[in-house]
């Protein structure tokens, strides 16, 4: 059994080395280099498609990058996997078992097939089937069980092992809020003697387990650097959504946004038979709120609703793509040394 | 070695999860079951008449040749229905349920995760095989004389052939997501080796014969002849292996392919 001690190494516990995986000629993850070290949790965010899934398969040991590599506690991941891989706890994305096994069956193969040493198995089940709230369906067909339950058993086939380094690919979707506080209490109780990376499209998510972010987008580093820095990065920009009945006031409406002061980005973000929405983006000081609604007024439009809002995530990437990534990770890594 | 125990225990045991498994022993125990009564009591007839069945005289044809040379050699049809069968969920089912994603991330080797299938998958066939011993074992009791040798090495023989074809079952479960198009393409590549018996071993050119001398059914034929040679052990190993090479292979390519 991997016991967690102090990594052999004083880098980090997981070090990629610009990884670079490619599906044919498009290129899913790019020349990604990060490190994690003992004791973190990282948050891996990104759009759909920025390519999370695929560097955390590779950090699982499912499949080989293209190029680069991926050092674990000190051993390259694809030269030693046999090694190296009982270092790693994966839980995938969706997560696919056995249907017709029962769950204590199917702890028991894990353990098995991750090496475990016989007599030590049943301690191994009995503690994991505990930790993960288990001990009510133990005996129950995995293909019977609910999303929930299924997501608690995958994570205890992650944990089986006790691995250092945990991978945790979108832990908490399809939970309900509940299931949501559990999992996410125990991932950082988990977090504070491991390496736990693990991906999510939530951002409030974010700021309550992990410790440290890294965007990606196409493949390749946005952004990254500790909660706090990104937020006091993003903190300042505020969204403002305004919605006007019917597309005839589509133009004049954008026409009037964009000549106010202080107005960014205006676009049109839900439009409904006769319903437009947009967004505009303001620095958080400001409340344009009321000049906003005086413009509307004075050109007789109608406003059924004005509203303020933090930015969100996806708005977040939006914005950090247009101000292109360079200078924002240069922003924010400058942030981080201040 | 154990976490090959622990997949070929699980392959094993998912034979008992599921009614194709079953009904696949059942079928067979049927079916062998009927041809081994049908030859004995074919066998006792002529032995009584033999001028019933145009033969002038009896006591030149063997009675272990009679019965269990044809029971081997029907056998091997049905073993062209009975693999495809067995194999078809093998790595087709954990496509499906996608479940090789998790399976591929424990340290695990491919070749213990492709062996340990395989031999799921044989311990599933050897113990297809335990009645086929019965039948000899029965016919010994009614009284049936019975030519060891030949015996044995034609169940040796059916051994080796039953693993190969696991084997070539195995690799074509590699290479879809649905059991039924496992089976099926399975069946139709032991179809075309079964058919390579029929190319004329001489006339019919440089081809043919090589065509001929690469048929597991004239190597397994050898075997039910009481004939053991060491070529065609060395032919049914070189099969097996060639077969779990391309599975290697096959499960291999998720670290450069789409999808
Ligand atoms: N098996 C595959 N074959 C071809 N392209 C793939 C494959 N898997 C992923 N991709 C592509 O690689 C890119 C990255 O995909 P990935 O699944 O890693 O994204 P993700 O960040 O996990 O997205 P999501 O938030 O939707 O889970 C995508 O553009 C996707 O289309
Ligand atoms: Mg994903």
């Amino acid at each position: 059994m991997v016991t967690i001690r102090k990594p052999r190494s004083t880098e980090g516990l997981v070090r990629f080395e610009s990884v670079t995986k490619r599906y044919g000629n498009k290129f899913a993850v790019e020349n990604l280099s990060f490190e994690i070290a003992q004791g973190e949790v990282i948050g891996f965010l990104g759009p759909n498609g920025a390519g999370k899934t695929t560097a955390m398969r590779i950090l699982a040991g499912y499949f080989s990058p293209t190029s680069g590599r991926v050092i674990l506690d000190g051993m390259d991941l694809f030269r030693e996997p046999q090694r190296a891989k009982r270092h790693v706890g994966y839980l995938p994305e969706v997560v696919r078992l056995y249907p017709d096994m029962r769950v204590r069956e199917y702890l028991r193969y894990v353990a098995e097939l991750k090496g475990i040493r016989p007599k030590d198995i049943p301690m191994e089940m009995e503690e994991k089937i505990s930790l993960c709230g288990l001990t009510d369906v133990e005996h129950r067909l995995i293909g019977r069980l609910s999303k929930g339950f299924r997501q608690r058993v995958g994570l205890a086939q992650a944990l089986i092992g006790d691995p250092p380094v945990l991978v945790l690919d979108e832990p908490t979707t399809g939970l309900d809020p509940k299931q949501i506080a559990e999992i996410r209490a125990l991932i950082r109780d988990l977090g504070k003697r491991r390496a736990v990376i693990l991906s999510t499209h939530i951002l409030p998510e974010v700021s309550m387990i992990c410790n440290r972010v890294i965007m990606i987008h196409q493949g390749k580093v946005l952004a990254s650097g500790t909660v706090r820095e990104l937020e006091s990065c993003l903190k300042d920009r505020e969204a403002i959504f305004v919605t006007v009945p019917g597309a005839q006031y589509q133009e004049t409406a954008e026409e009037i946004l964009s000549k106010i002061s202080g107005v960014e980005n205006v676009r049109v973000v839900e439009r409904h038979e006769n319903e437009i929405q947009f967004c505009l983006e303001t620095a958080q000081d400001e409340d344009l709120r009321p000049e906003i609604t005086k413009f509307f007024v004075e050109s007789k439009i109608p406003v059924l609703e004005i509203r303020r809002d933090q930015l969100t995530l996806e708005e977040i990437f939006l914005k950090l793509l247009k101000d292109g990534w360079f200078q924002q990770r240069t922003k924010i890594e400058a942030k981080a040394e201040t | 070695m154990r976490k090959v125990f622990a997949i070929a225990r699980k392959e094993f045991g998912s034979f008992f999860h599921s009614w194709t498994g079953v009904m696949t022993a059942v079928m067979f125990f049927a079916v062998t079951g009927i041809f081994f009564v049908i030859l004995t009591l074919n066998f006792a007839q002529i032995s009584m008449d033999p001028r019933s069945a145009g033969l002038s005289s009896f006591p030149n044809i063997s009675q272990t040749h009679y019965v269990f040379g044809s029971l081997f050699l029907n056998l091997n049809v049905i073993l062209l229905f009975l693999v495809p069968l067995i194999t078809m969920r093998s790595f087709a089912e954990e496509r499906k349920h996608e479940t090789l994603e998790l399976l591929f991330t424990y340290p695990l080797t491919d070749l213990e995760i492709v062996a340990g299938k395989l031999l799921g998958l044989i311990w599933f066939f050897e113990m297809l095989l335990v009645p086929l011993a019965g039948y000899a074992l029965v016919f010994y009791w009614i009284g049936g004389e019975l030519d060891w040798g030949p015996v044995l090495s034609a169940f040796l023989g059916f051994w080796v052939l039953g693993m190969a074809y696991l084997s070539a079952g195995v690799f074509v479960s590699t290479l879809t997501k649905s059991s039924v198009m496992s089976a099926v393409g399975t069946f139709g590549i032991l179809v075309i080796f079964w058919m390579m018996d029929f190319a004329p071993m001489s006339g019919g050119g440089g081809v043919s014969v090589v065509v001929n001398a690469m048929s597991p059914l004239r190597h397994f034929r050898n075997f039910t002849y009481g004939i053991l040679d060491l070529r065609d052990l060395i032919y049914f190993a070189f099969f097996f292996f060639y077969f779990l090479f391309l599975s290697l292979r096959s499960i291999e390519t998720r670290n450069w392919k789409e999808s």
